[in-house]
């Protein structure tokens, strides 16, 4: 498109075309400084965190991290050579060399050992952690979200009422999330005294998220044709009855999808589950409960909370940032996995859908 | 599913189909119901905000009364005078290591050396900084005296508490801070002697002794540090007049609370002379990284939407909006994390090289600053703002650009005169909206934003981008996790929240106004 490869006799560009053409460059350099600005966070994510999740040797992927508790890491200099050993393993390795030394009838030697906190083990508990957030935060805020959204777009006729909700469902989406902590802290945590758990985690992300599930859900009931409603209604169906058969199975698909691009953000959020359903540390897996009720009452470790820990308030070393970059990188492949399921699966409902 | 009757629908009685009928009306209340979820919802969020936040205001007037009963008030001039005195202090001794410097880069003097020139300056620093000592015992004396009323009627509030319930013998014994404070006026003649040898000594330090100073430049600075501290010791008297006419008797007025809150300068909590919840710093650092955010997000988010809509090819289209869509998912914690190990240290190493020292600011000190978390922001806000100006400008109706093209505009003129006036009131609304969330995003400025509780500094120009700022959404999730429930600084936070919730909200609004004011439409 250059001025250049126009044939000779071609008239030169005049003074407004070429601001056009300038125009169109500015523009789409904007544009892909975007992209590119997305891509180097991806990027360094994927490539530093891949070196902690993944391995050169056989199986590949580094399956303790995937499996483990985070636990301390103890780096110690003994017999010459330099040992990296986890608190369970550093325990084990002294007390054998106490028994050693026992036999020999020696002194035990004492090993000056640094400790990196958080920087051995893994990170399953948090995965267990998120992955039981997001699941129970999904079924509420579906049921909620979903039934409003029928209500709204099937039932209501227009009103103050109606205007109220939807006036009140805009707001509820540009409330901060970190309001939202407080609110559910004032009010699950304290007010209910359910503590930090994972109910209050979920009632909070749940209605957090609810705002982007209804407006979805509607949406796609919306784009559900008319002639469905009334074909159904003409043959004398009630009004639940044409939902559940003729509405609710053509718009399904499209809830559920744009329902999870939501869910993905969910995921991704810290500040609401701060205070309401985050531990630093737990030494219990969710499902080690004595009854079964204790299993809503437990706090959990959660990716999230556990990449701000990480990265804020522990000493910044090689370690650290080992444990940084992996536990984003899992995090982010997790979500990622989410909403690029999501955002494909709507691209091709969108596309196939033709009433 | 029920049995479809012989009868046509309109001739069946009610009677007979009522419980299908119930069924049906219970079903539409259950939806309704779950409807109401989402007003429910935002309702409960104002009141626990309120209602947690809500004592603050009476905490916060106790906490100021108290400081003016127990003589704290009466003490912080003195503080301050002190303060001044240090602050001038540390300008003189940065004159010194700026001569040391000299004498060492310049004239390449050994160390022995340079410190055998700068002799006479350490003996005049030395003389300058010991001028304040029998005063500064004083304040400390009194400081101490006035934390200790303040202690003591703590302690007494406390037992009244405790004895509070019926028959409890104390009660209603206010503590005697009169008489408790009758020492701190007992310093009132005392202060005017020190003040009074403390003013001729400083004075006579700035005008008798000339100080030899290498270089014009420090010379110069020199001047400057002698007319600070005269200015410095014109204002005792003001000092002294304060003290007399103080008054530890008069109520703190009530609005004092509110005022304190809404304007105060510092936020400055579990300190042991006096708290204040001043959310001004907080408040100033949200909207200087917000919008440091926008100042990247707005064009780059507009131009992208432009660009999409009007210019690009489908292809193109097709990678570019799910790969925006794809960005709003990068969680903002791990944006943070970037922030710190990667944005910020490229940051100042960037500006550490030579050819970018005629930037504002340049070397950045701090890592993490008001830059590094605008940056992150603005690819928080950018697909926000991406999105909805996208959405609006598909919402200008086809014909609008065919009739543009056919009166014969290049597609410049008709995306300047026709599309964009179309579509504004909406871009407007997506920037509106790009700022509340932006505004509202916690991680990133907790994490990048450097956590200092200052006011940025205003004058300092375009510097001022690379101070590292505290912000409101940082402030609550730093400190909630560790404050006393129902607290004084809990309910600050609550109120904090409400502040944020107020200002999110008024974004809102104003932005659905716009669009629904302006839309274009062809009817």
């Amino acid at each position: 498109m250059s001025p250049s490869g126009f044939h000779q006799l071609t008239a030169p560009l005049s003074l407004a075309r070429r601001a056009e053409f300038m125009l169109v460059w500015v523009l789409r350099v904007a544009t892909w400084t975007i992209l590119l600005a997305g891509a180097l966070v991806f990027g360094t994510i994927f490539f530093k965190g891949a070196q902690t999740v993944f391995q050169t040797s056989f199986p590949f992927v580094n399956v303790a991290f995937l499996t483990e508790s985070p636990e301390s890491l103890y780096v110690f200099e003994h017999a010459g050579t330099t040992y990296e050993l986890s608190d369970s393993e550093f325990r084990a390795f002294r007390s054998s060399l106490e028994e050693a030394a026992r036999a020999a009838g020696e002194a035990a030697p004492m090993l000056q050992s640094k400790t990196y906190v958080y920087a051995a083990g893994g990170i399953f508990p948090n995965i267990v952690g998120t992955l039981l957030l997001v699941l129970g935060s999904m079924v509420i805020a579906l049921v909620l979200g979903v039934a409003s959204a029928i209500y709204l777009s099937e039932y209501a006729k227009q009103g103050a009422m109606v205007r109220m909700i939807r006036l009140s469902i805009l707001n509820l989406a540009g409330v901060p999330s970190i309001v939202f902590g407080l609110f559910g802290f004032g009010l699950f945590v304290i007010f209910f005294g359910w503590n930090v758990s994972l109910l209050a985690g979920w009632f909070t992300l749940a209605f957090m998220v609810l705002p982007v599930v209804i407006t979805a859900s509607e949406e796609s009931l919306k784009m559900v044709p008319r002639g469905y409603r009334e074909g159904a209604f003409a043959l004398g169906a009630t009004r639940w009855q044409t939902i559940r058969r003729a509405v609710l199975p053509h718009a399904l698909p499209g809830i559920l999808t744009s329902s999870i691009l939501g869910i993905a953000r969910v995921a991704g959020e810290t500040a609401p589950i701060m205070f309401t359903a985050a531990y630093v540390m737990r030494d219990k897996l969710p499902w080690e409960v004595e009854r079964f009720f204790d299993f809503f009452f437990q706090g959990v470790m959660a990716l999230p909370y556990h990449i701000f820990v990480v990265s804020s308030k522990i000493p910044q070393n090689e370690y650290a940032e080992h444990v940084q970059y992996g536990t984003a990188f899992v995090f982010v492949a997790l979500v990622a996995l989410i909403a690029s399921v999501s955002i494909i699966l709507r691209h091709r409902i969108r596309a196939n859908q033709r009433w | 599913m029920t049995e479809p009757s012989e009868k046509p629908a309109f001739l069946t009685s009610q009677k007979r189909n009522w419980p299908t009928l119930a069924w049906e009306r219970g079903i539409k209340l259950f939806f309704g119901g779950n409807a109401l979820v989402a007003v429910l919802v935002l309702a409960m969020i104002m009141v626990f905000l309120v209602r947690e936040g809500a004592g603050f205001f009476r905490q916060n007037h106790a906490n100021l009364q108290l400081y003016r009963s127990a003589g704290l008030e009466f003490v912080e001039p003195l503080r301050e005078q002190e303060q001044t005195h240090i602050a001038l202090s540390r300008y003189l001794f940065d004159l010194r290591v700026r001569a040391a410097e000299f004498y060492s880069n310049d004239e390449g003097l050994e160390r022995g050396e340079v410190n055998a020139r700068l002799a006479p300056i350490d003996d005049y620093i030395y003389e300058f900084n010991d001028a304040i000592e029998p005063l500064q015992s004083a304040v400390i004396d009194l400081s101490d005296m006035a934390s200790e009323i303040k202690v003591e009627a703590l302690i007494h509030a406390e037992r009244q508490g405790a004895a509070g319930g019926p028959g409890g013998g104390v009660e209603g014994i206010p503590f005697d801070f009169q008489s408790a404070r009758k020492p701190l006026y007992v310093f009132l003649p005392v202060y005017h002697d020190l003040n009074h040898q403390f003013a001729d000594r400083l004075l006579a330090l700035v005008t008798d002794y000339e100080v030899d100073w290498p270089t014009t430049d420090i010379n110069a600075r020199f001047e400057r540090f002698r007319s600070l501290t005269k200015d410095y010791v014109q204002e005792f008297p003001a000092i002294e007049r304060a003290l007399s006419e103080w008054d530890g008797d008069t109520p703190v007025p009530g609005w004092k609370a509110w005022s304190s809150f809404l304007t105060g300068s510092q936020w400055l909590t579990a300190s042991f002379w006096q708290d204040w919840y001043g959310v001004l710093p907080l408040f100033l650092g949200s909207v200087l990284v917000s919008g440091i955010a926008l100042f990247f997000a707005v064009p780059l988010g507009l131009g992208a939407a432009l660009y999409v809509n009007q210019m690009s090819s489908r292809r193109e289209q097709s990678v570019i909006k799910p790969a925006i869509e794809f960005i709003a998912t990068i969680p903002s914690v791990v944006l943070g994390l970037f922030g710190i190990v990667v944005l910020g240290e490229a940051l100042r190493v960037a500006s550490q090289q030579g050819w970018l020292e005629w930037l504002p600011g340049a070397p950045i000190a701090e890592r993490l600053n008001a830059l590094t978390a605008g940056l992150l922001l603005a690819l928080v806000a950018v697909p926000t703002i991406f999105t909805l100006a996208e959405d609006a400008l598909q919402s200008v109706p086809r014909a609008f650009r065919e009739a543009s093209y056919a009166l014969g505009a290049t597609r410049w003129q008709t995306i300047r005169k026709v599309i964009v006036p179309s579509a504004f009131s909406g871009m407007v609304s997506a920037v509106l909206l790009g700022f509340g969330r932006v505004i509202g995003e916690t991680m990133i400025v907790l994490l990048c934003a450097g956590n200092r509780i200052a006011i940025p500094d205003f004058t300092k120009g375009l510097e001022v981008f690379i101070q590292p700022v505290h912000t409101m959404t940082g402030i609550i999730a730093q400190e909630m996790g560790e404050v006393v429930q129902g607290g004084i600084h809990y309910r600050a936070l609550f109120v904090v929240g409400l502040l944020l919730f107020g200002l999110t909200f008024l974004i809102n609004y104003i932005a659905q106004r716009l669009v629904r004011r302006y839309r274009v439409s062809l009817l």
